[in-house]
């Protein structure tokens, strides 16, 4: 293990993004300063997380404290491999989601909220990734909650104020739940430190394991989308589809899977998860997320909810790797929090392309859409292809990891049900392709044009997706950062997995 | 480093480049065809030189990029390979001219030519992977790739079949990639090796299922019996070029993919002692029987020979299944020639239907007299595929009979014989319907003889003589047999 030293980097990225962000509510009236305070909160904070990149991948991690809320206890921030990964991932994101809404919004009303609250989201996602601590998490944690909730309503309307008051008590239920099971740690293992592998691991009373792991669970769960926790996500559905990207590809659904690998790695740690065998429940509810979600998606006629079940289904890829503890399987836990996330988002900027070039919202409105948009339903090929797990692209990576580790776990059942949900996948996003490239349209509606700042990004996106899927070695999204993750959660040192 | 190494890296990118030229730059008709030919010559010329190559041995492996570490990308040219690769490459030359003349009027001729090149390309590098993995991600990638061409017409008869064709691929694909992993996990490696891998974590059980999932995967495309309902629905929907290739060649990938599994990752003395091979025996040896029976009585010709194919691979699968080095050998002898007189015929079937409408064996009299070359190529391919000496089907088959009779296995002998008769019964017909005299000759009017000196003719001309030189000549060009016997040597040898 390299040594810790004391970064301010750490707090810098979290805070760079909040500056920009307050400048955005002062002076954001003003279009270009707007743009350019949005636009700088995600690049500086991409700069200051890739700064710490070569440190991190040599063993170095770095740490800062702001003292203590209660003894033992302090406010504080740590750069290790698992969150480094999540904020490479989010911060890339970002700027893609950020250019991309610039574009979407424009000539909307109240552009300065919502660019103010969207650069304020990237600075409490990066400060769920490098927290040190599960307090310091839940502040970030609950500050998404609240930062994501006024972009949601952005809309206004009945169905919005019903979709957002929906996303409140389950969120906010959720959020509750984490704070009692936080407190019971506390109580149980006396710190809430995220800096080792298995804070309990000391902890005899099995009752008590037991409410800590449901409450922690339950309340990640419900971001992460979990059935039966995750109605939130198909009627949050209903927002702007730069929202739509940020919940369900960057921030939210991935802060809740985050915070899950969080509790099972540097909680419970992967020992005494074993021990307990409580997360062979979580990963057959799962499976049964993983094909029910599917099912679901296959009915679906519009295309944001066909997405929004796909996330369920796709979310829970990373929540059954988890629950397998083995080192393949976590390996796909952690890299398919970037390969949904790039796959996922280029397939939501796509799907609001063709929202603004031809107003087209249902599948069965998009025939010939192929030949029209040829740049942004080429992205979308690519994205779902990966999600049906095609060589060289993201997603079979996901899938071949995952099978490994359901193997190595002795448990044979997940590889087929995995087969299943690819075809599951196949069902729903080729006939969609089928459409888009094969059928002539009825009546050819005129396509406006799409602002490049709209189709860059979707392009962009979609290249990582293959970047991903062929790139191991790939510069921009060090698989390397997961092998050491996976490392140091299962006590490994300088084997591969 | 060896210059060696990188060749199978060539010759897989050289049609890739032109398949991206043409996609990108959009050329015009003649520079468009120049280029698609051009980029499958050069692949050509890669594969000739590799079967050089490997008939001095296994090249070292080249790894290109790790995949999933700790598994890279590696390509890798052994006999078994080479031959593969040669006879892929070899037949699209011809396939190519053909396909020019076929697309002359045709809208979306650079999307065809496209697509072929990739189909080309990921062909190369399944016959050239080095592990599991690799031949798993170029054969994916071409069964998706590969529905392109079989909708190329754009009609409902054309989606329909696609769309049947997914519907086996895709779960095929799954269950490759099942067996793939479980193969990893037991092992520890996909990197072939003559004799199969070390199992050290392997149950019987697991080894078990890995086989059953990785030979229905393959056997999708390999016209394996059960798994074959596609291919009598693809050939008449795909673009007679695309035709000849997916007959040629790409269903023997399937075949090739198995035979790569059987003795390269199983080995055949694991295989023996599982006790599955004969579940292999029975699907492929029915596959003749109901696949020729089933030719005799179509009447639309390139369906029939859609059948034929089916019954055609069996022998193949059913001689790898006997894990004796001789039927081996005759196997791949087959698979290759088999290549060239099937994709032969469907090239001389898709220039009768471009040129004078038929599509059916009942519509076939008079054909000799309209267009006689290409009746004389139907002729020769026929008795080629039927067997009749000193013609290219000839030898896979002695190779084939003599190998079970070594082995001793009598029934697979009887199939094969009754293959050959079922194989006769259903390619005479077509051959006496073309030399009959027309019905416009009986009522009186004359019939203009209307062939063209295009591609497509000389496509089906070029694999009819080729049909004849691997007969005649079967010892002496080194190829497909010599290259076969060495590679059927090689991976018995690791036993």
């Amino acid at each position: 293990m390299g040594a810790e030293l004391f970064d301010l980097r750490p707090a810098l990225a979290p805070l760079v993004s909040a500056i920009c962000a307050g400048l955005v509510m002062l002076v954001g009236y003003r279009p270009g300063w707007r743009a350019g305070l949005a636009l700088a909160a995600p690049v500086l904070k991409f700069g200051v997380v890739w700064s710490m990149l070569p440190g991190a991948l040599a063993g170095t991690t770095y740490r800062i404290s702001f003292g203590e809320v209660l003894p033992g206890l302090a406010f504080a921030f740590r750069v290790d491999a698992l969150g480094l990964f999540f904020a490479l991932v989010s911060s890339t994101l970002w700027i893609a989601a950020t250019v991309y809404a610039l574009a979407y919004m424009r000539g909307r009303p109240g552009q300065q909220r919502f660019f103010g609250f969207f650069a304020l989201c990237v600075s409490t996602t990066v400060g769920i990734a490098f927290a040190e601590n599960l307090m310091t998490l839940f502040v970030f944690y609950e500050l998404l909650t609240v930062c994501t909730y006024p972009l949601l309503m952005h809309d206004g309307g009945l169905r919005v104020r019903r979709a957002g008051r929906r996303y409140l008590v389950y969120t906010l239920s959720g959020g509750a739940l984490i704070l009692a099971g936080m407190l019971l740690v506390w109580h149980l293992a006396g710190t809430l430190s995220l800096a080792g592998n298995g804070i309990l691991s000391g902890v005899d009373s099995r009752p008590a394991l037991l409410a800590v792991f449901v409450m922690l669970t339950a309340g990640f769960g419900v971001k992460a989308a979990i059935m039966p926790l995750h109605a939130w996500l198909p009627s949050a559905m209903v927002a702007p589809v730069p929202v739509s990207a940020l919940l369900h590809a960057v921030a939210v659904v991935k802060a809740g899977a985050f915070g899950l690998l969080r509790v099972i790695y540097n909680v419970f740690g992967v020992d005494l998860m074993r021990e307990l065998g409580y997360a062979q429940v979580l990963g057959a509810v799962a499976g049964a997320t993983i094909i029910l979600a599917s099912i679901v998606a296959l009915r679906q006629q519009r295309l944001k909810p066909l997405l929004a079940w796909s996330t369920i289904s796709q979310l829970s890829y990373i929540v059954l790797a988890a629950s397998l503890l083995t080192p393949a399987a976590a390996v796909a836990a952690i890299i398919h929090l970037a390969n949904q996330a790039f796959a996922k988002i280029t397939l939501f900027f796509a799907v609001g392309a063709i929202e603004r070039g031809t107003g087209k919202t249902r599948i069965d409105e998009l025939d010939g859409i192929g030949y029209r948009m040829p740049l942004v339903m080429g992205a979308f090929t690519v994205a779902s292809l990966s999600f049906i797990g095609v060589p060289l692209l993201a997603g079979f990576i996901t899938k071949w990891y995952l099978s490994l580790g359901a193997l190595e776990a002795g448990a044979g059942g997940y590889v087929a049900l995995l087969a299943v949900s690819a075809l599951l996948n196949a069902m729903y996003w080729l006939p969609i392709l089928y459409r888009a490239f094969f059928r002539r349209p009825e009546s050819p509606a005129p396509v406006r044009p799409v602002s490049l700042m709209m189709r860059l990004p979707t392009l962009v996106c979609a290249i990582y997706v293959v970047i991903l899927g062929i790139g191991a070695e790939a510069p921009a999204m060090p698989f390397v950062l997961a092998e050491s993750a996976v490392r140091f959660a299962f006590g490994m040192h300088g084997v591969a997995p | 480093m060896s210059i060696g190494q990188w060749v199978p890296l060539a010759a897989i990118l050289a049609p890739l480049i032109g398949a991206a030229w043409i996609r990108v730059a959009g050329p015009g008709r003649c520079a468009g065809a120049a280029v698609a030919i051009g980029a499958v010559v050069v692949a050509f010329a890669g594969c000739t030189l590799l079967a050089f190559i490997a008939g001095r041995g296994a090249s070292p492996a080249l790894a290109l990029i790790a995949l999933v570490p700790p598994i890279h990308l590696t390509l890798r040219v052994d006999a078994l390979g080479a031959l593969f690769g040669l006879t892929v490459a070899a037949l699209y030359v011809p396939a190519t001219f053909h396909a020019v003349s076929w697309l002359r009027d045709d809208a979306y001729w650079r999307l065809y030519h496209t697509v072929a090149l990739a189909c080309l390309a990921l062909m190369l590098l399944v016959a050239f992977a080095g592990n599991l993995v690799t031949l798993l991600v170029g054969y994916e990638l071409f069964s998706l790739v590969s529905f392109l061409l079989i909708v190329h017409r754009r009609t409902p008869d054309a989606f329909r079949a696609g769309i049947k064709y997914l519907a086996y691929v895709i779960p095929g694909a799954a269950l490759t990639l099942i067996g793939t992993v479980i193969v990893f996990f037991a092992a520890g490696s996909v990197g072939f090796a003559p004799g199969g891998l070390d199992v050290p974590a392997g149950s019987a059980g697991m080894l078990t299922v890995a086989w059953v999932c990785l030979v229905f995967g393959f056997g999708v495309k390999a016209a394996l019996f059960p798994l074959h309902g596609w291919i009598p629905d693809a050939h008449p929907a795909a673009p007679a070029p695309f035709s000849g290739i997916l007959s040629g060649v790409m269903v023997a990938t399937g075949a090739f993919a198995i035979v790569r599994v059987a003795y390269e990752i199983f080995g055949p003395v694991r295989l023996e002692a599982l006790g599955v091979m004969p579940w292999l025996a029975i699907p492929a040896a029915l596959g003749v029987v109901v696949a020729g029976v089933l030719a005799v009585g179509e009447d639309h010709l390139k369906r029939r020979l859609a059948w034929s194919t089916i019954s055609q691979m069996g022998y193949a699968t059913l001689a790898a299944s006997l894990l004796e080095p001789r039927a081996l050998a005759g196997a791949l002898v087959h698979l290759a020639n088999h290549a060239f007189i099937k994709g032969g015929l469907f090239f001389a079937v898709g220039a009768v239907a471009a040129v004078a409408g038929i599509h059916r064996v009942s519509e076939l009299p008079g054909l000799s007299r309209r267009m006689p070359v290409t009746a004389v190529v139907i002729t020769v391919l026929a008795a080629a595929l039927v067997g009749l000496p000193p013609l290219a089907g000839f030898i896979g088959k002695w190779w084939l009979v003599t190998g079970a009779a070594e082995a001793g296995a009598w029934p697979v002998l009887t199939v094969l014989l009754l293959g050959s008769v079922l194989a006769a019964l259903y390619l005479w017909p077509v051959v006496f319907a073309a030399w009959s005299a027309p019905p416009e000759l009986r009522s009186g009017s004359p019939v203009r003889r209307d062939e063209p000196w295009n591609g497509m003719l000389a496509a089906a001309l070029v694999t009819a003589v080729l049909a004849v030189v691997f007969g005649v000549a079967a010892a002496a060009t080194g190829y497909p047999l010599g290259l076969a016997v060495r590679a059927a040597a090689a991976l018995a040898g690791g036993s």
